[in-house]
């Protein structure tokens, strides 16, 4: 039996590194988790307005900004304009900014997004899944993300002037 | 407490041991010498106690404590009382902000308690540490204590040094004036009487009985473990889920984060009539069913697809009601709430032509996901726009108030012939509401005036058969809870633990007869009462006349 002891205190407590750790490690962690400047950004596949799949990983190597909107938000309506401006302003660079509409049906979208003059590229969202999986409890809700997929900044709530998103993009260019 | 392990007899004891391992003579004097003895794990050391302990035996010693376990065990019910103080966060549905909601529910005391974490405390770190802690101390203390026991009660000395004899709870001492031999024979034949095993060493005697329930604490505690585990298997995603899904009448809806979608055919709720009431309730409203009729749908093809939809295949259909839930492959949907709020599913409405009063159609329009194209008659349809819950935003331009169809409007621009080339646009309100049909009346007279419409055209219903709507949303409770079967085999064996180690003694009796001097001691862990008869009943058949309450030792000694 003694030849065992020690053995068996290593297996023993071992087990309970292990078992309790992750325990214990799961408690820190379990509150969701909101996205913030310097988290990644996560991964959706989404059609656009013509039915054409994009995927986050299409977007990287150039600076991002995503915009969750939907008509049903005031904001998010009076938001759109200065997103097109500042879209036309960048675009030449080497900006990409893309709206993620809140799962409304396409022909509303469409409808609101040439009614308001907005033609950048617009991503429709199916039963709120790409929502949930950015954690949005306010619209609108603007994410900038850097080339490397990295979020850098994070705007609740709108609308945003033309200057709001002008320094924020200046910014994930570095200037 | 680390020296003189050696005993008189010769044999070698561990260091910790309180009763020699062979003989039984106290190797520790720390009571009165005439008072009963210790017999907690029959006096043996308890595995780990060493000499030199190092890290790792120190670490094990702390949890090996029996006072060690009692504290976390306190501790760990206060933090639980803690817990109940406010409600937890994970009792609400819908929290988007709990420190504000605590604040403004519960005051200052209800903002300190979330600032605290208290309102989480059964997922906290330190509770889940607590338990982790209780767990590892469950199975060191049972592992230090049973083996040393398993070994002295499975190898013991028949012939016991007098001191320990004399020191049991129950002791007969006298002379004898029979022969030993016979004697010993014939009470050795009363015990086996009463299903104790014998054995014999010349005139010493051990009787034993019912050993096996020392074992029933130990069993306790493995159950207790497997409990623990199974509750902290809860926090493994797939093996615990908890959450609730809203669904209209005629509604599919997924189930979050999981492949499976549910449909509500049809919600009812009944109430009992006053003459199935007792007089003191007549009147009021006694609900006497909730029922949905539910389908399980799983997803098989285009689950995450961004363009076609998911593609379902019915996998399980039920009348869900309050305690009859819907149950497939350990997902379970329980009936929780309903409310009465009208939506419409699909309508069929007329094309009328007021110039000519002909009417075209019906066509079928779905309130969700609508198809952008209607041929009704000779005329084209082609939706144009669509607001679930109508409203005008600050711009005075049509918009719609949320997802949800709560009033909802469709613009269709009508094409055919005898209309110009670019079609007419109409707008219609399918929800037969006056407040509707005035706004509708107004925004296609404001489109007329625009030049859009020729006013010739509105959309009619007619018939109620012509309209499906919801009028119930039920709320249904989903729950995974693979961990429950493992929950209660971990309280079965508890319990298994618990009868063994209440419901029988374990019992023992020594005896010596030194130069016709017959010393006897006996002892059990609980019922003293028992034994003494047991023993005293013995004793009188084989010629020894005595009450049982003479053999209390603690009674002579006060």
């Amino acid at each position: 039996m003694k030849r065992y002891r020690k053995p068996v205190q290593y297996i023993v407590l071992a087990f309970v590194i292990l078992i309790g750790g992750y325990a214990i490690g799961r408690s820190f962690f379990h509150t969701q988790e909101v996205l913030k400047p310097g988290s990644e950004a996560p991964a959706f596949n989404l059609a656009d307005l013509k039915g054409e799949t994009h995927d986050l990983a299409s977007y990287k190597g150039k600076p991002l900004v995503l915009n969750f909107w939907g008509t049903f938000c005031p904001p998010c309506r009076n938001e759109m304009p200065a997103l097109q401006k500042e879209y036309e302003k960048w675009k030449g660079e080497g900006l990409q900014l893309v709206g993620i509409n809140l799962s409304e049906d396409r022909i509303t979208v469409q409808r609101f997004a040439s009614g308001v003059g907005a033609y950048f590229p617009i991503l429709l969202d199916r039963n709120k899944r790409t929502e949930k999986l950015y954690g949005l409890k306010e619209y609108p809700t603007t994410y900038f993300i850097s080339a490397d997929g990295i979020i850098q900044d994070v705007v609740v709530g709108g609308p945003m002037s033309e200057e709001d998103i002008d320094s924020r993009i200046r910014k994930l260019f570095g200037r | 407490m680390f020296q003189n392990t050696k005993c008189e007899c010769g044999h070698q004891n561990p260091a910790g041991t309180v009763l020699c391992e062979s003989c039984g003579k106290p190797l520790v004097e720390d009571l009165p010498l005439d008072s009963p003895l210790e017999m907690r794990y029959d006096g043996v050391a308890r595995r780990s106690q060493k000499e030199n302990p190092d890290i790792i035996d120190r670490v094990w010693n702390f949890f090996s404590s029996v006072k060690v376990a009692v504290w976390l065990i306190v501790i760990t019910l206060v933090g639980a009382a803690l817990g109940t103080i406010y409600p937890q966060e994970s009792t609400f549905i819908n929290l988007d902000d709990p420190a504000q909601y605590y604040k403004d529910t519960y005051g200052t005391w209800g903002q300190i308690y979330q600032a605290l974490g208290l309102s989480r405390t059964y997922e906290s770190w330190w509770f889940v540490g607590l338990l982790v802690m209780i767990g590892t101390s469950l199975v060191i203390c049972s592992l230090d204590r049973v083996l040393p026991l398993y070994r002295a009660l499975s190898k013991q000395q028949i012939r016991k040094h007098l001191t320990f004899i004399k020191r049991q709870q129950t002791v007969y001492e006298g002379t004898l004036d029979q022969d030993p031999e016979a004697w010993t024979q014939a009470f050795a034949e009363q015990l086996k009487r009463k299903r104790y095993r014998v054995a014999r060493e010349g005139t010493a005697l051990l009787a034993e009985k019912n050993r096996f329930s020392r074992w029933g604490p130990y069993i306790n505690h493995i159950g207790l473990i497997v409990f623990l585990l199974a509750v902290l298997g809860r926090g493994v995603p797939a093996w615990h889920m908890d959450q609730y899904v809203s669904v209209d009448e005629g509604q599919t809806k997924q189930i979050p984060n999981t492949n499976y979608y549910v449909k509500n055919e049809k919600f009812t709720v009944e109430f009992y009539k006053d003459s199935e009431l007792p007089d003191s309730l007549k009147g009021t409203n006694r609900a006497k069913l909730y029922e949905t009729k539910a389908v399980l749908y799983e997803c098989t093809a285009y689950c995450d697809d961004p363009v076609k939809d998911p593609v379902l295949t019915e996998v399980d259909r039920h009348d869900i009601r309050v305690n009859s839930p819907l149950s497939y492959k350990g997902l379970k949907l329980y009936q929780y709430n309903y409310e009465e709020r009208i939506r419409l599913i699909s309508v069929r409405p007329m094309l009328v032509d007021s110039k000519t009063g002909q009417s075209y159609g019906p066509f079928e329009l779905p309130m969700s996901n609508p198809p952008l194209t209607y041929k009704v008659g000779p005329y084209t349809l082609k939706l144009n726009d669509v607001f679930p819950d109508f409203g005008m935003d600050e711009q005075n331009r049509p918009m719609t108030k949320s997802r949800d169809p709560n009033n909802p409007a469709f613009v269709f621009l009508v094409t055919g012939p005898g209309l110009s080339k670019e079609g007419e646009i109409y707008i219609y309100f399918p929800l037969p509401s006056a407040e509707d049909k005035l706004l509708e009346q107004q925004i296609n007279a404001s489109f007329q005036k625009s030049g859009n419409n020729t006013g010739r055209f509105s959309f009619q219903v007619g018939k109620m058969e012509n309209v499906k709507f919801s009028q119930y949303t039920t709320y249904l409770n989903v729950r995974v809870d693979r961990a429950m079967p493992y929950i209660w085999i971990g309280a079965g064996i508890s319990m298994i633990g618990l009868v063994m180690g209440f419901y029988w003694q374990h019992r023992r009796v020594w005896l010596r007869i030194d130069d016709g001097k017959l010393t006897l001691g006996a002892h059990t862990n609980k019922n003293t009462y028992g034994i003494r008869a047991e023993v005293a009943a013995a004793l009188n058949k084989t010629g020894i006349a005595i009450e049982p309450k003479a053999l209390d030792n603690r009674r002579k000694l006060s």
